[in-house]
């Protein structure tokens, strides 16, 4: 406000005034009705006038011109204070007639700034009943507002947000089946993208009232009731998120005692919860609670950002000391999805987060954000080298029956395949550990001509891992006490991690040499076990000079039955064991077959021996072998009769 | 003899000891020494923290009042130097292998027990702090109006309005004892705003802290349930600074619950299970009884918190209200100034907790992290023994 004392006499601003006055009045001549800005703005002027030219107000009319002018603001002000209507509720009308009177006293208030009061005792009464009526105002101002807010907030529905990621329905265990990748890998990158904020603000209050809270904080900063605005801002803005929190989204607090007490199952949904929730109440929510203190109060940015930390802290609070539990708990393998979706969720909303957080009055809060996402990336290396220490540790003391695919397999397989979804998220973290730590995984393969991927920190894991597992299955195989079997548990299993790679993405992360030396490493097993298995057998029918002749002719039909009878021993055995893959079981038999038709026709045919000393035709001895490695047991009785 | 001091000479100790790593049983003086050093330590800094007694000359510098602000900042400073040293002593170059040893085995897991029972209470002060937070602003307010000038009616109206509104939070957190109950919803059309698609009930219980049902009572009662003094030849071993560190956790979470509002008191444990003749223990003692002894006179009296500052805005906004409640315009001059030296007063308490609030729930989460590090070291070393299976939950 300009005082008195501001005034010089200055001869051209003198020109200048009098010249506009005469426009004005000019103007006021031409027209007959005056709009309400208009009549107001000139009342200001009538004011102002009124205090430069009396020098101060203690003569006559102008002192009564204000004080009729007060009277008149505190009329309409104390008129609300009976009335249990709200103000809003009863029309623009009332609205701006109320705002009006406060804008009005304030004004007054503004131009006895220059006035020192203890000399105009006048003033002083007039200032003191101004007060009142701002007071009182201000009162009302408080309750219209938290009217309003209470009365148009907003919530969005979830459901409307699909930020349900495929991963939910992940089962961590050996009988998981194979995720869609394709569409987990399509979701990701949209998220991955997510720097556009703008896309996610929803309406938290009913549009068609901000600009009426907008005026309520404009009335209350300016009449320096920003503490009670700020208080009742916050505190209903707070409930709203909180019945946000606990009634809409459902979730629930917990202590990091009851998140570390946790069953396993009840864990990994509240893990999914707090993944959802993370990016339902981060990126929706609180971006768009932010743009509506930014639009509420836009101007005063000291107070915008002071109401936005106090509204949102506790969420913050509460959403980052659940990812501290989980950070602290245990680290077994399974947790390691878990552990990589919290990590990814966060770093996906790390920079959102940042730009909350972007004053000094939420920092640590930030800062936090950021220790936690190292902790969650430290728990889930922890949970990887968990694993490996998991397969080393499997030691059970049966051999597995019938020498199929151990559980074990099974579940490291199926469980790196999963990772591979990870695999950028992987890549950084091990990078990361290689930096921190000085002990770096060097592997010897020095092939020049492969894929880099081959070599990435992830697939140096990944193939330690199954080597890992190879060694446990080495380890497995031990505890067989027929040489045959051992191998075809180890093929079988090998087969397996074979199949599982080529048939998945994890056929780049292991590259073709790796997957051809492993081919080669099944396929030895399939040789050892024929030896193992037939060369005792076959070494009935084989001709060779090493035996005496007279033994040899005695013993063609005996060496006849001993083979049929170590066959039948074979078969009884044999037959229960197991081979899953259809095609590596054909493969074998086929193979089998091949050498034990040949031995037994040609040692037939050669020897001539008569069909009364043969239980077993090479046909049927053929089809015998078909029932090999079905993993039922059979009787060759059965069999016989055919 | 500041506590410094102590380090400078405790930290040379450790470097010692690195050299020695291999000769691990050959050091028992060495270790009895260093337990020693410790409990020296501990009850020096405790006492410092103790109220200069009145028959001592007092010293140049004014202490900072027991139970302030500026107080329990120093007591968390004295946690962290004390969790400092034990972790020397106990991990520091130390055979991973006698930690897994009884009576360890046992007292270590009890431990790691407590402290994620502290995590919670951590939590939960930190959320008391928003409640003393807004009642600072509440006191600001009348602040600001009671010293405007011309002083008159608006004013005194406008402070009146803010001063019940703190009298009536405080005295609300004190009898629900749950998460402080909001006072934004001001007068009658306000209140049945707020109320109008819930009750009040029901927005209370959408803003406990830490969890439903948690209790802070509870959690210190559950800490100090297996605390006991180790006896007979283990009274001279490692389970001692256990012993020692758990003590001085308990009293530091006590404390704490028992000054600064937070979720569910009633039933606060006003026992201190530790024996008497302990003299490390000593200046803990008399501090408990102390703080005790006016726990039981705040459950008695149903007065606000035992935050020296919060006892402050209860006694002077009570005068204040008394005053604003005899105000006739215009105000006598004479009545007016006596009314001042009150407002400087809350003026000044207003300003240190302006000042100090926000520092010190920034030194509990670094508490907090400090407690989460500890942990993990302790629960690295039970993994290196194998033992992590049991622990692990």
């Amino acid at each position: 406000m300009a005082g008195y004392q501001s005034v010089n006499p200055n001869h051209e601003g003198d020109q200048h005034l009098i010249a506009a006055a005469h426009h004005i009045l000019k103007l006021l001549g031409a027209i007959r009705n005056l709009s309400d800005d208009t009549r107001k703005l000139l009342a200001d002027l009538d004011i102002h006038l009124s205090i430069m030219t009396g020098n101060t107000i203690n003569n006559g009319g102008e002192a009564i011109e204000v004080e009729k002018r007060l009277k008149c603001a505190e009329r309409m002000v104390l008129r609300w204070q009976a009335n249990q209507s709200m103000i809003w509720d009863t029309g623009p009308g009332e609205v701006s007639k109320f705002l009006g009177a406060i804008d009005e006293v304030q004004t007054l208030i503004d131009s006895f700034s220059g006035v020192s009061v203890n000399e105009n005792g006048r003033v002083r009464e007039l200032l003191y009943r101004a007060n009142n009526i701002v007071q009182v105002a201000m009162l009302r101002l408080q309750e219209e507002l938290i009217h309003i807010l209470v009365h148009h907030k907003l919530y969005f529905e979830p459901e409307y947000v699909s930020f349900h990621s495929c991963r939910a329905d992940v089962i961590y265990d050996e009988s998981f089946v194979s995720l869609e990748d394709e569409s987990v890998e399509a979701s990701q990158r949209v998220s991955n993208t997510g720097s556009v904020s703008g896309e996610y603000i929803v309406d938290l209050i009913h549009p068609q009232v901000v600009p009426d809270l907008k005026a309520i904080a404009n009335a209350m900063i300016a009449a320096n009731y920003d503490q009670e605005f700020c208080a009742a801002f916050i505190g209903a803005r707070q409930d709203a998120l909180n019945e946000y929190f606990f009634v809409i989204l459902e979730l629930e607090k917990f202590s990091i005692d009851d998140v570390l007490k946790m069953k396993w199952s009840t864990l990994s949904s509240e893990i999914k919860k707090w993944n959802w929730a993370m990016k339902i109440i981060i990126r929706v929510y609180l971006a768009s609670e932010k743009q509506l203190c930014n639009k509420i109060l836009g101007g005063f940015d000291t107070v915008c950002s002071l109401c936005f930390v106090e509204i949102a802290k506790a969420t913050f609070l509460c959403l980052l000391n659940f990812g501290e539990a989980v950070a602290m708990g245990s680290t077994q393998p399974e947790k390691l999805f878990c552990l990589l979706d919290m990590y990814e969720v966060l770093d996906d909303l790390l920079l959102e987060i940042d730009s909350l957080l972007f004053e000094e009055a939420g920092s640590y809060i930030r800062i936090e954000f950021h220790e936690l996402l190292r902790k969650l990336g430290h728990s889930a290396r922890q949970a990887f080298q968990e694993l490996q220490k998991a397969i080393a540790a499997d030691s059970s003391m049966k051999p597995l029956p019938r020498g199929g695919i151990h559980p074990l397999t099974r579940y490291v397989m199926n469980y790196i395949k999963t990772l591979t979804i990870y695999d950028d998220t992987l890549n950084l973290l091990f990078e990361d550990q290689n930096t921190e730590d000085t002990h770096s995984i060097v592997e010897s393969e020095t092939e020049q001509d492969i894929s880099p991927i081959t070599f990435c920190p992830l697939a140096c894991h990944l193939r330690s891992i199954t080597s890992a597992l190879e060694c446990s299955l080495v380890v497995k195989s031990r505890l067989y006490r027929e040489d045959s079997l051992r191998h075809i548990f180890l093929m079988n299993n090998i087969h397996y991690v074979v199949q599982k790679i080529k048939g998945s993405d994890l056929r780049i992360f292991f590259g073709d040499e790796w997957i051809r030396k492993h081919i080669g490493k099944f396929q030895q097993h399939a040789t050892s076990y024929q030896r193992a298995t037939w060369c005792s057998v076959l070494s009935f029918l084989r001709d060779d000079g090493h035996c005496s002749n007279s033994v040899l002719k005695t013993s063609y039909k005996e060496r006849c039955r001993e083979f049929t009878n170590a066959f039948e021993d074979v078969y009884k055995i044999q037959t229960q064991w197991c081979i899953t893959d259809p095609q590596l079981k054909e493969d074998l038999r086929i193979s089998t077959s091949l050498k034990v038709i040949h031995a037994y026709r040609t040692f037939i045919g050669r020897n001539r021996i008569s069909d009364k000393h043969i239980k077993y035709t090479v046909d049927d001895l053929e089809k015998l072998l078909l029932d090999f490695f079905e993993g039922t047991w059979r009787t060759l009785r059965n069999s016989r009769r055919r | 003899m500041p506590a410094t001091d102590y380090q400078g000479s405790f930290l040379g100790r450790i470097s010692i000891r690195r050299n020695q790593v291999m000769s691990m049983e050959g050091n028992h003086e060495q270790e009895l020494e260093d337990l020693e050093l410790f409990q020296k330590h501990v009850a020096d800094r405790f006492a410092e923290l103790a109220p200069p007694s009145p028959s001592q000359p007092s010293d140049d510098i004014p202490s900072d009042p027991i139970l302030s602000i500026a107080w329990i900042r120093k007591l968390l400073d004295v946690f962290l130097c004390c969790d400092a040293e034990f972790k020397a002593i106990l991990i520091m170059g130390r055979d991973p292998s006698q930690i897994s040893k009884p009576p360890l085995d046992r007292l270590i897991p009890e431990m790691l027990d407590r402290d994620v029972k502290a995590l919670d209470i951590c939590n939960a002060i930190t959320n008391g702090i928003e409640a003393v937070r807004h009642y600072q602003k509440l006191a600001e307010i009348a602040v600001s109006a009671l010293e405007q000038r011309p002083f008159g009616d608006g004013q005194v109206k406008r402070a009146r309005k803010a001063l019940t509104s703190l009298i009536t939070a405080m005295a609300c957190e004190d009898k629900d004892g749950a998460n402080y109950t909001r006072t934004w919803s001001f007068g009658r059309r306000g209140a049945a705003a707020a109320g109008n698609n819930k009750s009040t009930g029901q927005l209370r219980s959408l803003s406990w802290s830490v969890s439903k049902n948690w209790s802070a009572a509870k959690q210190i009662h559950a800490m100090s349930a297996n605390l006991v003094a180790p006896r007979g030849t283990e009274a001279s071993g490692l389970a001692l600074p256990v012993y020692i560190m758990s003590t001085i956790l308990l009293f530091v979470m006590w404390t704490m619950v028992a000054t600064i509002p937070c979720q569910e008191r009633s039933g606060l444990a006003t026992h201190f299970p530790v024996p008497k003749q302990l003299v490390w223990a000593q200046s803990i003692i008399g501090l408990h009884e102390k703080i005790a002894e006016e726990w039981k006179k705040k459950e008695k009296k149903g007065s606000a918190g035992l935050l020296e500052e919060m006892q402050k805005l209860d006694k002077l906004g009570q005068s204040l209200i008394e005053f604003t409640d005899s105000f006739q315009f215009p105000a006598e001059d004479e009545r007016a100034e006596e009314v001042s030296a009150h407002l400087a007063e809350l003026g000044e308490t207003c300003r240190r907790m302006e000042e100090g609030l926000v520092p010190l729930q920034v030194q509990i989460r670094e508490v907090f992290h400090r407690i989460v590090r500890s942990r993990a070291e302790f629960l690295d070393v039970l993994d290196l023994n194998g033992k992590s299976s049991a622990l692990a939950m």
